[in-house]
C-alpha cells in the first residue's frame, strides 16, 4: 500500500473514531461542548495525523448533495459573520448558495446575510454579533476574529437563548459553549505540515520568518503555533522573525521586505494565511532571495507564484465544502437539533497540501483558465 | 516508297489500337475533369464555409448582444419597482427583489448600496471582493464584466448605476445581474447536425463558455492550442485580432484535418464569438459528392467502353461479312473470266492457253522431281481443209465438234484441250495413264470404223514421259511425230488429208 494511500486510511478510521466518540457524547450528555479531537494546541507531531489529503484532484469537492435530513420547517433566516472582507470567504459564501439552492428545491427557503468588516477587527466582529443578536435570527454563524474577545460573547448569546455557532476558518475557545463548527478544524496541523515540508526541503537547518495573519485570530495563531513547534524540534533551525499583516498583502509585501533587509541569508519563510505569501513572493521575488515559501490558501497571485516555483508550497482549505456543510448544520441547529446523530460538533473539513505540479491542476479548478 | 499492306489483321489492330486511344482519351479526360471539378469545389467550399462561419459567428455574437441589451433595459425597468413599493424591512426588499426576478425572469438580480453590501432574494452579503465593478467607488456608468467565480464557473455581469435610489434610508449604488455563461450557450445552441461547433472567449483564448470548439481545440486555450499548429506570422494575426477585437478568421490543418475557424467580437463584453468548422465535414460531404460523381462517370465510361466494344465488334463483323462477300463475287467473277480465257468456244473444251497454264505447271513438278507419270497424246482432225472448203465452214465445226466429243469420249480419264485449228492434245496421269493402252487402241479402233462409215478422222500420236524429259514439250514433239506417222497410215486408208 502506498504511503499516501495508508496515510488515508488512518485519517479515516480517525474520522469515523471521532465521529462515533461525538455522538456518544451527544447521546449521553446532551448539550456537551466537548470538541473532542486533538486538541488545537496540541501538537500533532506524535498524535493522530491531520485529515488531510495528498490528492490535488481532492483538494475541494464541488459536487455536494444535501443530506437525508427534512427540515421542520419551510423558512430560515440566518447571520453569518467573518473575519474579513475577501475572497477566501467569497469561496465559502458559493458553497452556502450551493446548498441554500438545494433547499430552495426542496421548498425550504434559507434567507441569510453573510457580512464582514473590510479590516479584520474583534470589536467590529463583537458589535455585528451584538446587533444580531437584537434580531430575530435563527441561528448566528460566526468565523472568529479573537477567540478571546468573541468566546464570551458567544456564550452570553447561548445563555441567552440564541443559537450560535462557528464556522470556517476560526473555531472559538475550548470552553466556549458555541453549538457546532464546521470549518478548518487543523489548523495547528496545517502550520505544522508546511512547516516540516520546509524544513525537509531546507534538510533540516537554516534561517527562517513566520508571517501571520491578524493578531488573535485562532486559525492564524494556531498555525503559526504549529510551526513554531515545528522549528523548535531542529536544533539547526532558528526563527529569526513572526510578523502579522493583518490579512494585508500590502503589508506582508512591506514586511517581507524588511525581514530580508535584516536577514539577508535567510532561508525560509513560513506564511500562515491567504495574503501572507503572495506579499512574501512578491518581495522574495523582487529581491532575488532564494528564501523558500510555504503558506496557504488558494490565492490566484499565489497559485501563479506556486507554478512559477517561487512558493514551494500551498495549504488549499476546501472553502466550497466549508460553506455547503455550514448552511446545512446551521439548519439542523435551527430546529433545534445539538451535535450528535445529525451532526458531529465539528465538522471536520480538509487541507491539501500543493505543489508546483499541482499548480495548474488547481489553478483549472478553481479559477478555471484566466491565464 | 514501300507499300503497307492492309490485312484483316491489320484493319482489325488499327480498330482495336483506335478504339483503346479513345477510350483512353475519354477515362484521362473525365478523371481529369473530375479532380479539376473537386478542386474547384474546395476552393469554392472554402470561400462559402467562411462566409457560413462569418455568418454564424456574427448571428451568435448579436444573440449575446441583444441578451445584453435586453437585461440592461430590464435593469432600467426594475428600478421602477422601487418607486412604486414603500419598503420598510429587508424582508420586504427581498420580497421586491424576488418579485422583480420573477416577472423579468431574470437570474441573478441583486441591489448594491453604498457600502458594498449586495442584496439578492435570499441573502445579504459584503461583495466588495466578490464583484469586480464594485471594486470603483463611483459607478458612472454601464459595467459588463465577467466574473470567474470559485469552482471555475464563469459568469456575464451586467450593471448599472442607479442614481438617487434610497431604500430603508440607504442610498443603493447599482443594480446587476449575473448571467451564467452556461445559459448562454442554451441560447445560442441550435441545431446545425454538429457540423460547425462555437465557444466563446475571453481575449486571452480563455475557453469561457467550456464549449468544445471541435475536437483538436477542445477546451483548451484557443491561442495556446492554435500556436502549435500555424507560423509565428499567423499566430501573431490571430493573437492581435482577439485582443484588439476584431473580426477575423483561420484557417489551420490539425492531425491531418483543415480546420477552419471565424471570430466575432462581442461588443462590449471583451468576448470572442468563435464558430469552427472541420473541413473534413464538409470535404466528406463533397467528397462523397465528388464519389457519386465519379462512381457515376466509371459507369459511365465503362457502359461507353462496353458499348462502343460492341459496336465495334459488331462493325468489324460487318466489315468482315461484306469483305468475304465481295472476296467471294470476286473470286467468281475471276473465275468466270479465268474459265472464259481457259475454254475453247467450239467445243467447250480447254483451250491453248488452258494447255500453256496445265504445261507450266507440270514443267514446274518434273522439274522438282514431283512428277513421275505422264503420257502426252496429239490428235489432228484428218480433212478439216477438205471440209470447210467442199463443205462450208459449219460441216467443218460439226467435224470438229465430233472430233472433240470423240476425244473426250474415249479419253474421259484424260485432260482434253483443244490447241489448235484441227489438235488437240490429251495428258493422261493417274488412272488414265494407267489404261492409256487399252483407251489409245479403242481410239484408234474408233477412227478406223469412222473412216468406214465417212464419219470423222483423227491422227493420234502418244509419248511418255521419259527420265530425261526436262518439260512436256519433249514428250509432245515426239507425240506429234507419231501423229503425223499416223496420219499417213490413215491416208494410205482412205482418210482425207489436207493434202
Amino acid at each position: 500500500m502506498s504511503q499516501g494511500k495508508e496515510k488515508k486510511h488512518i485519517r479515516a478510521a480517525a474520522t469515523v473514531l471521532s465521529c462515533a466518540l461525538l455522538v456518544l457524547s451527544g447521546i449521553l450528555i446532551p448539550g456537551c461542548t466537548d470538541k473532542g479531537g486533538p486538541g488545537k494546541n496540541e501538537p500533532i507531531l506524535s498524535g493522530a495525523p491531520a485529515p488531510n489529503t495528498d490528492d490535488a484532484r481532492e483538494a475541494v469537492n464541488f459536487h455536494h448533495n444535501l443530506d437525508g435530513y427534512v427540515p421542520k420547517r419551510d423558512h430560515y433566516n440566518f447571520y453569518f459573520t467573518y473575519k474579513t472582507v475577501h475572497s477566501w470567504w467569497d469561496a465559502v459564501a458559493l458553497g452556502m448558495e450551493d446548498a441554500q439552492r438545494q433547499f430552495l428545491e426542496k421548498g425550504v427557503v434559507v434567507t441569510y446575510e453573510y457580512m464582514a468588516p473590510l479590516q479584520a477587527s474583534a470589536a467590529d466582529q463583537k458589535e455585528r454579533l451584538l446587533a444580531a443578536q437584537k434580531e430575530d435570527y435563527d441561528v448566528i454563524g460566526v468565523d472568529v476574529a479573537d477567540e478571546d474577545v468573541i468566546s464570551p460573547l458567544l456564550d452570553e448569546m447561548i445563555a441567552s437563548g440564541r443559537k450560535v455557532m462557528t464556522f470556517s476558518s476560526s473555531d472559538a475557545a475550548d470552553d466556549c459553549k458555541r453549538i457546532a463548527y464546521v470549518g478548518n478544524t487543523h489548523n495547528y496541523e496545517d502550520g505544522a505540515e508546511l512547516t516540516e515540508a520546509l524544513c525537509k526541503k531546507l534538510d533540516y537547518k537554516g534561517k527562517v520568518a513566520i508571517l501571520v495573519g491578524s493578531v488573535g485570530a485562532p486559525c492564524h495563531e494556531d498555525r503559526a503555533n504549529g510551526a513554531k513547534d515545528v522549528i523548535a524540534k531542529y536544533k539547526d533551525m532558528t526563527i529569526v522573525a513572526t510578523e502579522y499583516d493583518m490579512d494585508s498583502v500590502d503589508l506582508a509585501y512591506d514586511l517581507t521586505k524588511t525581514i530580508l533587509m535584516n536577514n539577508p541569508d535567510l532561508d525560509g519563510i513560513i506564511c500562515c494565511n491567504m495574503s501572507n505569501p503572495v506579499g512574501a513572493a512578491r518581495a522574495i521575488t523582487e529581491a532575488k532571495s532564494d528564501a523558500v515559501i510555504v503558506g496557504m490558501d488558494h490565492d490566484k497571485e499565489a497559485l501563479r507564484y506556486l507554478a512559477d516555483g517561487v512558493i514551494y508550497c500551498l495549504g488549499v482549505q476546501d472553502c466550497y465544502s466549508i460553506g455547503f456543510d455550514t448552511l446545512q448544520v446551521a439548519v439542523k441547529i435551527a430546529d433545534g437539533n445539538l451535535p450528535g446523530e445529525l451532526f458531529p460538533e465539528k465538522t471536520v473539513e480538509i487541507t491539501t497540501i500543493i505543489y508546483q505540479e499541482d499548480a495548474a491542476f488547481i489553478f483549472e479548478l478553481l479559477y478555471g483558465d484566466i491565464g | 516508297m514501300k507499300k503497307i499492306r492492309i490485312t484483316n489483321k491489320t484493319f482489325v489492330l488499327t480498330a482495336a489500337i483506335g478504339t483503346f486511344i479513345i477510350m483512353l482519351t475519354v477515362v484521362i479526360l473525365t478523371v481529369v475533369s473530375s479532380r479539376r471539378t473537386i478542386r474547384a469545389t474546395e476552393d469554392a467550399v472554402y470561400s462559402v464555409s467562411s462566409f457560413y462561419l462569418d455568418a454564424m459567428a456574427d448571428r451568435r455574437a448579436k444573440t449575446i448582444m441583444n441578451l445584453i441589451k435586453n437585461n440592461f433595459e430590464l435593469l432600467e425597468k426594475s428600478l421602477g419597482f422601487y418607486e412604486d413599493e414603500e419598503i420598510k424591512d429587508q424582508d420586504e426588499l427581498r420580497h421586491t427583489i424576488g418579485k422583480i426576478k420573477s416577472l423579468m425572469s431574470l437570474s441573478r438580480y441583486a441591489l448594491v448600496d453604498e457600502d458594498n453590501l449586495v442584496y439578492t432574494q435570499y441573502t445579504t452579503y459584503t461583495g466588495g471582493t466578490r464583484h469586480e465593478f464594485l471594486s470603483a467607488d463611483v459607478l458612472k456608468d454601464k459595467v459588463i464584466s465577467t466574473v470567474y467565480l470559485y469552482g471555475s464557473s464563469k459568469q456575464l455581469c451586467l450593471a448599472i448605476p442607479t442614481e438617487n435610489l434610497k431604500i430603508m434610508g440607504k442610498r443603493f449604488k447599482a443594480v446587476f445581474v449575473q448571467i451564467d455563461i452556461k445559459d448562454i450557450v442554451d441560447l445560442l445552441a441550435f441545431d446545425d447536425q454538429g457540423r460547425t461547433s462555437f465557444a466563446i472567449y475571453s481575449k486571452n483564448g480563455e475557453n469561457l463558455s467550456g464549449t468544445e470548439l471541435g475536437p483538436v481545440v477542445s477546451t483548451h486555450n484557443i491561442l495556446d492550442t492554435v500556436k502549435k499548429y500555424i507560423s509565428g506570422e499567423e499566430w501573431d494575426k490571430f493573437h492581435d485580432g482577439f485582443m484588439k477585437e476584431v473580426q477575423g478568421s483561420l484557417s489551420f490543418t490539425a492531425d491531418g484535418a483543415g480546420e477552419t475557424l471565424c471570430f466575432v467580437p462581442i461588443e462590449g463584453t471583451g468576448w470572442e464569438m468563435v464558430v469552427l468548422i472541420r473541413e473534413s465535414v464538409i470535404q466528406d460531404r463533397i467528397l462523397g459528392i465528388s464519389q457519386r460523381n465519379l462512381s457515376s462517370s466509371r459507369a459511365q465510361i465503362i457502359y461507353i467502353l462496353a458499348a462502343m466494344l460492341i459496336f465495334a465488334g459488331i462493325l468489324l463483323l460487318e466489315i468482315r461479312i461484306i469483305a468475304k462477300k465481295r472476296i467471294e463475287a470476286e473470286q467468281e467473277n475471276t473465275n468466270a473470266f479465268k474459265s472464259m480465257a481457259n475454254t475453247d468456244a467450239l467445243t467447250g473444251i480447254r483451250n491453248k492457253h488452258a494447255y500453256a497454264d496445265t504445261e507450266a505447271g507440270l514443267d514446274r513438278m518434273i522439274k522438282d522431281g514431283e512428277l513421275a507419270e505422264l503420257a502426252v497424246l496429239v490428235c489432228d482432225i484428218n480433212g478439216l481443209k477438205y471440209v470447210n472448203d467442199n463443205f462450208g465452214h459449219a460441216a467443218g465445226d460439226k467435224l470438229i465438234k465430233d472430233a472433240s466429243a470423240l476425244i473426250c469420249e474415249v479419253f474421259k480419264h484424260g485432260s482434253v484441250f483443244r490447241i489448235g485449228g484441227d489438235e488437240f492434245a490429251v495428258l493422261l496421269q493417274g488412272r488414265g495413264y494407267e489404261t492409256r493402252e487399252e483407251t489409245i487402241a479403242e481410239f484408234n479402233r474408233r477412227v478406223e470404223e469412222n473412216l468406214t462409215k465417212n464419219e470423222v478422222v483423227v491422227s493420234l500420236g502418244y509419248s511418255l514421259l521419259g527420265e530425261k524429259d526436262t518439260r512436256v514439250h519433249d514428250a509432245f514433239e515426239r507425240a506429234d511425230q507419231m501423229m503425223y506417222v499416223r496420219k499417213q497410215e490413215l491416208k494410205s486408208m482412205g482418210a482425207k488429208t489436207r493434202e
